[in-house]
This record gives structure tokens, sequence and C-alpha cells, in this order.
């Protein structure tokens, strides 16, 4: 019976859901845009794997050995990601913002607690049918991308599908993490335009401040400027440059007699990028975007700087590197462990801000 | 406050006791104002009980509690023996209940919105389309196919009806149930509950219209800054009002012959018209008869001789200045 009751309330979610006017049109939108997204990632793709290929071809060259990792197919879905963070964002806040506060402005709230159902099953079949609905929409686009793919005669292999589905997943999380930070607002405010208007302050604190914050310049301004190269090493520098001027090309810093001073500076730098590293980590865990930022960066081996409005990567936080397909000496679990604490980060901000919105319902006084 | 399972209690419906309804020392408070205090009410089975008071008498705030939205700051509801805030499902399972400001889904029709709420009371989708089609007919709204979203006030108000009887409920409690209705819909409401009482069911009406509540109740309870000042029939308490508010009797005598000087000491006051054919007497006891007999004794005819009665508003809104 109390099963019926939450998949009563679940399935009229579910249907107002996909039936709103305001969920489809940003389906549709994010459609487009992952499609187009697709197809610049396979042109992007292409390119590269015919560089990879003529490199191969010529093994004389002296890079050779620097471009001979070849190109993975989850690059793909890189454009794809930086779409999802603003198009999937403002999905989950839209179908999330006016799920109570609705109710609350169109009188039915008490109507509906007039019935013989548990708030937690109201609460809970609210949530439920929203999940549905954006996992369904998701599924559609994930559905529609590989299909991209298939049209463009590229097939992904086991690890790849295994990738694409924790791409899948942590997009999910992403979308589902503004969903429920919505959904908290909704049952906090009893217009839907005020809960809209704190969703989207929080949604820009968490997507464009946090990040900033996390960004080169603000974090050299907590921790300070990056260790400087000793003197002695710059010169040496200059020295190896002009004695190899001609050449065109300048592969050795180093010289066996200043190994000591170049150890330190290595200390001192590896030091550096820790402390930087931390400050980033720290602000991570309070950003969704930048967790998802992380996790799909890692997923699809890009670390050339994405162009963004969301805010700058910081690049040691994908340093996990990996190659797909190429060898098999990478397990797959190297290649997440990296971005397990920004996983669990992501699964923890929809629990959080779902609980706070559940508290917040319970106790709620319907006059 | 919280309404969770876990103050739900695990047991068997107790037998039907003789009292439907009881309200114990119910209180509520909001930011250290209380909008109830101290209510104690109970209402027999198959009772039409009007609920009356002006407006932010604590009314709806009581029917609130009573139907468990929220929670009182103390005391406790109890209806056909079960308490409101411990047994929320079972209760809820035997009440119908419309709000004041009625809402409903504006995106859905009428019949959708009734199959939902009914699929919440466990009914199946064959029982719920069954339920429709007697209750929207009753209510006036048989052949409406717009959404919600397209009805007026009182055609939704028409539909909350509909949707307080549409478990078949043993208590049905309505909140100022004909606010928005136009005269037929009023017409309607009072033929639905008089029929529904008739079937044995207790019904709660809250109103600040004294019109209403008096053409279809048995009896009344009257709040007044969230305290109850008085209960019982409508006679008992129109009666008891008029004996003990009033001090004073207004007489208008109307003759066909010039009135002689009338000497009572009961007469606080007497303006006589400048003809004589015509006074109005302010006495401390009724003196019809008294009057009556002195004008006969003078030979002057009577052509009128009443007592001037309080109207309904007037008797009951001295309940209300009694109790301020």
């Amino acid at each position: 019976m109390a099963g019926n009751r939450l998949f009563t309330i679940a399935q009229k979610e579910f249907f107002d859901h996909v039936k709103c006017r305001k969920f489809l049109l940003i389906f549709g939108i994010l459609l487009v845009v992952a499609i187009v997204g697709m197809i610049g990632g396979i042109t992007e793709y292409n390119k590269n794997l015919d560089s990879y290929n003529q490199h191969q071809s010529t093994i004389a060259s002296p890079l050779s050995s620097y471009m001979a990792e070849k190109p993975s197919i989850l690059s793909v879905f890189s454009s794809v990601a930086t779409y999802l963070m603003f198009v999937g964002g403002i999905l989950g806040i839209a179908m999330g913002f006016d799920l109570v506060s609705k109710e609350k402005e169109s009188k039915s709230l008490k109507i509906l607690l007039s019935h013989p159902v548990y708030r937690d099953e109201v609460i809970n079949g609210k949530a439920l049918g929203g999940i549905a609905a954006l996992a369904g929409a998701l599924f559609i686009v994930l559905f529609i991308a590989l299909a991209t793919l298939l049209i463009y005669g590229i097939v992904p292999d086991g690890n790849e599908l295994i990738l694409i589905t924790v791409f899948a997943t942590v997009s999910f999380l992403l979308i589902f993490s503004y969903f429920a930070i919505a959904l908290f607002m909704s049952t906090a405010m009893d217009e839907s335009g005020s809960a809209l208007i704190y969703t989207i302050i929080i949604f820009i604190v968490l997507s464009v401040l946090v990040p900033t914050l996390g960004s080169t310049t603000v974090t050299e301004l907590v921790i300070g400027n990056p260790p400087e190269l000793p003197r002695e090493l710059i010169d040496q520098m200059q020295h190896s440059a002009n004695a190899s001027e001609g050449s065109g090309i300048t592969v050795t810093f180093a010289s066996k007699g200043n190994n000591g001073a170049w150890d330190e500076f290595g200390e001192k730098m590896q030091a550096y990028s820790e402390k930087r590293q931390m400050v980033y980590s720290t602000l991570a865990l309070f950003s969704p975007t930048m967790n998802y930022d992380a996790i799909t960066s890692a997923v699809t081996q890009q670390y050339s700087s994405r162009a963004t409005v969301i805010g700058s990567r910081a690049s040691t936080t994908t340093s996990a590197a990996f190659s797909v397909g190429t060898s098999g000496d990478v397990r797959l679990e190297d290649l997440l462990y990296p971005i397990i604490a920004s996983m669990i980060a992501l699964l923890l901000f929809p629990t959080v801000f779902f609980g706070l919105a559940y508290m917040r319902f319970m106790r709620l006084d319907v006059r | 406050m919280a309404f969770s399972r876990a103050s739900q209690k695990a047991g068997t419906i107790p037998a039907r006791s003789t009292n439907m309804i009881q309200l114990e020392h119910l209180s509520k408070e909001y930011n250290g104002v209380r909008a109830v205090n101290d209510l104690t009410v109970e209402i027999p089975d198959g009772e039409i009980f009007g609920l009356l008071g002006p407006n932010g008498s604590g009314k709806s705030t009581a029917i609130l509690m009573l139907v468990g939205l929220i929670e009182p700051t103390s005391g406790r509801c109890l209806i056909n023996g079960l308490d409101v805030a411990r047994d929320p499902i079972t209760v809820k399972q035997q009440i119908g209940y419309m709000p004041e400001d009625v809402g409903f889904y504006p995106t859905l029709s009428a019949k959708e919105n009734l199959t939902y709420f009914g699929k919440l009371y466990g009914m199946d989708t064959r029982t719920c389309i069954k339920r429709c089609n007697e209750l929207l007919p009753l209510v006036g709204l048989d052949g409406v196919i717009k959404d919600i979203g397209g009805y007026s006030k009182g055609m939704r108000q028409r539909l909350g009806l509909a949707k307080a009887l549409l478990n078949d409920p043993s208590v049905i409690i309505l909140d100022e149930p004909t606010a928005n209705l136009d005269p037929q819909g009023v017409a309607d409401y009072r033929t639905i509950i008089r029929n529904v009482a008739r079937e044995g069911k207790t019904v709660v009406v809250s109103s600040h219209i004294l019109e209403e509540v008096s053409k279809v109740s048995t009896s009344i309870g009257i709040l007044s800054a969230g305290t109850l000042v008085a209960q019982g029939s409508w006679k008992d308490l129109a009666r008891d009002h008029s004996i003990h508010a009033s001090s004073h009797v207004t007489i208008h005598v109307e003759t066909q012959d010039p009135m002689p000087e009338f000497h009572h000491p009961d007469l606080i006051h007497i303006d006589y018209e400048r003809d004589r054919h015509g006074a109005v007497l302010v006495t401390r006891s009724d003196l019809r008869d008294d009057i009556a007999d002195y004008l006969a004794q003078n030979g002057v005819r009577l052509r009128g001789l009443f007592r001037e009665e309080r109207s309904l508003e007037e008797t009951f809104l001295s309940y209300y200045q009694v109790a301020g």
C-alpha cells in the first residue's frame, strides 16, 4: 500500500515533468548541444587520429616518442561535458525549483497532505519522479551520442563503454545535484520565484565563484607564488640553448654537475604543487561543477585547457595519465582511483541537499 | 514537530465512539501568539456541526489540526477514537476534507485530479472512475472537459466538495464551503450536505457566514479569539444569549386612537409619535400584555403591538463581543 502511494506520486511527477514545456525545451537544447558537441569531438578525434597515424609512420622523427599515444574515443565526449555542465545544471534547476513551492502556491499541497499519505512518501515520490525523468532524458542523450559515434564509424570497446557509463553516471549526478539544491529551495521558500532566484545564486556560486577561487591566480594569492628557478640553473639553460642554436630542438636542461640544485628545485615544486592541489581539492568538495570537471577530464583524457566560461581548471587534478585501448598494462581501476574523492563528493552533494529538503518538508506547517 | 511514520502507532481501529470528533484542550501557538486556545469540543456521530467565528478567530487553524496538517502545540484531536497525530493514515482514510482555498493540479482535468487522489486512498482506477461518474454530476461538473487551470473559483469549490466525498468518508470537514459559490452552487451544496447527514455521516462546517451555517447545521460552536465561547443548538444559544446578554426590551405600539400617558415601574423610556398613534417603549421586562390591557381599559383600539427581536447576526455578534 505504502509502495503504491509512493509509486502513484512518483508516476504523476514523472508525467508532469515529461509533459512540461520547460522540461521539453531544455531537454531539446541539451540534445542539440550534445549532438553538436559529439560532432565537434569526432572531428577533433579524427584529426588527432590522422596525426597519430602520420607520426607512427615517421619512425625516424625525434618527436615520435612524444606523440606515440593513440587518441581516446572518450575525448569525443569532452565538449559534451562542457555543455552538460551548464545546460544539465539548468535542466536540474528547472525541474526542481517549483516542485513543492508550486504546490504551496496552488494550494494543492494542503489537499495532497490531507490524504492518507506520509510526508516522506510525498517528498520521495517527487524526487523519484524527477530522477526518473532526468535519467530518461540523459539516457536518450547518451543513446543519441553513441549512435552518432557509430554513424561516424567509431566503435568503442569494452573499457571505453565502461568509461562512457562512468561519464553518463557522473553527468547524471551533476544534474541531480542541482535538482536536489532546487528541491531544497522549493521546500524552504513559499514562492517559486524566490526558490528559483536563490537556486540560481547557489548555482553561480558553485559553478563560477568556487572554481574561480580554485584558479591559479587566486590560489597563488593564498599559498604564494611558485618557487623560482635558481639563477645558476637559468644560466645553465641559457648556455645549453646557445650551444644548440641552429638545431631547433632543445631537449636537455640538466647537466651532471648541477643535479643537487635540480633536485632541490624539484622538491620545492613538488611541495608547492601538493599545496596547490590540496587547496583545489578542498574547494572542489564544495562545487559539483569542479568535481564533475575533474572526473570528466580524467575520463575523457583531455589535458588541454578547455575554453569554458565556468572557470579555469587546475591542471594537476587530472594527473591520472591513462590510455585506453592502446596499452594493456593500464588497468581501469588505476584510471578511476584518482577521481574517487571527486566521485564521492559529487554523490554527497545531492544526498546532503535532498536530506535537507526532506527534513524541511517533514516539518512544514501547511497553512 | 515532525509528520513522520515514527509517530504512527501500530494497532487496530478501536470501537466506534459515541462522539465522532473530540477536541481535547487543543491549543496552537504561532510565534508566541495563540491562534487556538484550550479548545475542547465534542461532536456526536451523525451531527452537522457548524464552527462559527469572525475572521482570525482560529477556525481554520482548528480544522487544520483536526485533519492532521498542523500539529497542536498542546492537546489532541480524536476522530472516531483515533488520535489524529498518532494515527494520521487511519484517520485520513476516514475523513473527507475541503479547505477554504481549495487547490488542484491545474494541468489535469477534474477526473484526472480525482483519480489521482482516489489512488492515494488505495482505490483502483476502475473504482476511481466510477466515483468520478457519481460525484461530478452531483456537484454540477459533469461534462466539463477542460483542465482545472481553466476553472473558476466556484467550479474549483464544487470540485472540492466532490473530492471531500470521494472516499465515502464517515467524517466530512468543510472549511468555508460556500465562499465562492453562486446561488445554485449554494443550493446544491446544502442538498448534498443534508443528504450525507441522512446517511449518518458527521459533518463539520467552518464558516464566518452565519446564514450558511444556520441553514445546514444541527449544532454550533462559536469561536472568538481562539477560544470557544458557546456551544449548543441554534435555539438554545439564541435563547440563552437573549436571556443573559440583554437587560432591555423594546416594544413598538400602534393604535387607531390617540393613546393615553403610560406608566409602569418597569418602564425605562417611552417615545410617543406627535399624533400619539404610535410609541416605542424601552422596558425592563416584556410588558406587552400590560400595554394591551391598559389600552383596552381606556377604549383605545390597538393596531399593532410587537417586541423588537434581535437579528441572528446581532445575537451572535454579541457573543463575539462578550468574548472580546
